[in-house]
């Protein structure tokens, strides 16, 4: 009589299994959280990850399967495995090839707002001192064109930029006329506090394609309290020039920026409840910076990070039940880490990559044609720190800037790929280093990562957006959506 | 009774410390290093080789930056997790070197250019 053949019949002949790399971080107690080389996560008991690294498992046993599936093993004379993964980091470190795409042109560092936490040291008198030449505008245009990105974008800073508005005319004009010989795209972005907004300036940000963008702490009393000017009307004007722009510029032609400082830390629904009000369509919830002022006045030293943790979990709670209402809105710094932690698409964010976006990723004219590798170094500058001035316009071409010496040495020295502690961190593929942070804060580019605020943010939000992901399926989707768009 | 004035005021003592010592024939001192590095802010460790073995002195740092000071107890299971957990990293780390750099030659090294007609 005919009879089926065993179970074992059926299975393919064994294979010699080989584990890939990965990192681990012990989550409470006999749990670990493994990430595989390309950062995608999978939890496993202490007994799963032994068994792991031993390899001892087999097809059926469900951990054999598991780790297969999150590419942690893979048959030894399996190709498909390595190359996916060698494909997907490159995918995900392709930002790379666009290298230095922003370029920030500080026009003045006049300013009529005196904010404490400014990052930047305000200058209010003596225009010819402060305001950036034709000179130098044009020599660093020269620059912005050397770089090899097929698309730029030149980003006016200040102090407040508009208070020169006749010098952003004339790089736009200039700029655009390159863009077409070049073969460059060119995107146009003001940072301004919108308190000289008026209609001469949108009919030119309307017939240029030019963005716009402003910083707005939240409700009159917090805002006006962190943003002093005369007349205590910068909230009035932000709030007046953010609908103004709406209206004639268009509804995604304006974005707000929020800082925390230590009156915001109780204040998180009513922060988010302005941008609502003046229907934005996200907040980007942002710690203190320790540059400029901010250390000068003691603003940076006023919350740790565990504070700044619980004011953050508490907003990113609060914008999703607002979208579970049934209202688009989003928290654009947990957007752009559950992009990277979800797609293999390149993220180059200059504060969140590495290599370090210092350079790379943008380079900073200052008013007086010094060159600095980021906005965070012009601000060291400024306080009498010259680490991460790379150069001048007036000596300098692109590339002696972005192969300094300087620059090369503060990227290779904070690479996180190689890093104590980063190296195996379990959030290393979608974390970044943060070289100038970790030079203002603790006089080294590389940084000690168990004392660096930076680090135990980065940690504090993934380990959240995790835990969202795994245990609020609900609020998990509204998430996904994030990273998909 | 009359007590006698302090001659400190506001004195703290010192954080109590504890030692915990490994076997060096089987522990390697690179985990231990990197044990210690991730107890920064929380405590220092000194590493000593005595005799055929690893002493760690283990000291709570005065102003911990990851909470409160820890109790010698709970510093030395801290230290013996983060000793345990480097061990296992440093066993994936053996295990997959090799194949780590074939991955990283395909992404960007040499073999990048020669996958091009096949991925």
């Amino acid at each position: 009589m005919a009879r089926f053949l065993a179970p074992e019949a059926f299975v393919a002949a064994a294979e010699t299994l080989s584990l890939l790399p990965f990192n681990l971080e012990r989550m409470g107690t006999s749990q670990y959280l493994v990430a595989n080389m390309v950062g995608d996560f999978i939890r496993l008991t202490e007994r799963e990850l032994h068994r792991l690294i031993d390899l001892r498992l087999q097809p059926g046993d469900g951990l054999y399967e598991k780790a297969y599936a999150a590419h942690l093993i893979t048959g030894t004379n399996q190709q498909a495995q390595r190359q996916l993964l060698a494909l997907r980091l490159r995918s995900r470190m392709s930002f790379l090839r666009q290298i230095t795409p922003l370029h920030i042109f500080v026009v003045t560092l006049r300013c009529e707002h005196s904010c404490p936490y400014c990052q930047v040291s305000r200058q209010s008198t003596d225009r010819s001192r402060f305001d950036m030449s034709d000179e130098t505008a044009m020599r660093a245009l020269d620059i912005a064109f050397s770089s090899p990105a097929a698309r730029i974008k030149i980003e006016f800073q200040g102090g407040e930029p508009l208070l020169n508005l006749p010098l952003i005319r004339t790089i736009v004009k200039a700029a655009k006329a390159r863009s077409g010989p070049a073969d460059k795209v060119v995107d146009f972005v003001i940072a301004s506090n919108l308190a000289m907004l008026n209609d001469e300036v949108l009919d030119f940000c309307k017939s240029n394609d030019v963005l716009l963008s402003t910083s707005l702490d939240g409700p009159a009393d917090l805002h006006n309290e962190n943003r002093p000017r005369p007349g205590a009307n910068s909230h009035e004007l932000a709030v007046a020039g953010i609908r103004r722009a709406k209206e004639v510029l268009g509804p995604d032609r304006i974005g707000a920026l929020m800082t925390t400082t230590e009156a915001s830390l109780d204040r998180v629904d009513d922060i988010i409840d302005q941008y609502l009000q003046l229907g934005l369509d996200g907040i980007f919830l942002r710690p203190l910076s320790p540059f400029g002022f901010a250390l000068k006045t003691k603003q940076f030293q006023k919350y740790d990070a565990g504070k700044w943790l619980d004011f953050y979990e508490r907003g990113l709670r609060r914008v999703l039940d607002i979208n579970r209402q049934g209202k688009p809105f989003r928290e654009f710094y947990a957007a752009l880490i559950l992009t990277r932690m979800l797609s293999d698409r390149p993220i180059g964010y200059v504060d969140l990559r590495s290599p370090a976006g210092a350079g790379l990723g943008a380079l900073v004219y200052n008013y007086d044609g010094s060159v600095f590798a980021s906005d965070e170094g012009r601000m060291l500058a400024e306080t009498g720190d010259n680490a991460f001035r790379l150069g001048h316009v007036d000596h300098d071409s692109y590339k002696s800037l972005v192969l300094s010496d300087k620059l090369i040495d503060a990227i290779s020295s904070s690479l996180t790929q190689c890093a104590p502690e980063c190296s195996t961190c379990v959030y290393e593929s979608h974390c970044g280093a943060d070289p100038v942070y970790h030079h203002a804060t603790q006089g080294d580019a590389l940084g000690i990562k168990p004392l660096s605020a930076f680090c135990a943010r980065q940690k504090g939000i993934m380990g959240l957006l995790l835990d969202i992901l795994e245990n609020s399926p609900e609020d998990a989707a509204i998430l996904r959506r994030w990273a998909a768009s | 009774m009359l007590l006698m004035p302090q001659a400190v005021k506001g004195f703290a003592p010192p954080p109590v410390g504890t030692v915990v010592d490994f076997d060096a024939s089987v522990q390697g001192l690179g985990a231990l290093d990197a044990a210690a590095y991730r107890l920064i802010g929380t405590a220092t460790c000194q590493i000593d080789r005595v005799a055929d073995r690893y002493v760690c002195h283990l000291i709570p740092s005065g102003n911990p930056q990851k909470g409160a000071v820890p109790s010698p107890d709970d510093l030395k299971e801290r230290f013996l997790n983060l000793v345990a957990d480097e061990n296992l990293r440093a066993r994936v780390a053996e295990k997959t070197e090799g194949v780590r750099n074939v991955i990283l030659a395909l992404a960007f090294g040499s073999l990048a250019a020669s996958q091009k007609d096949v991925v």
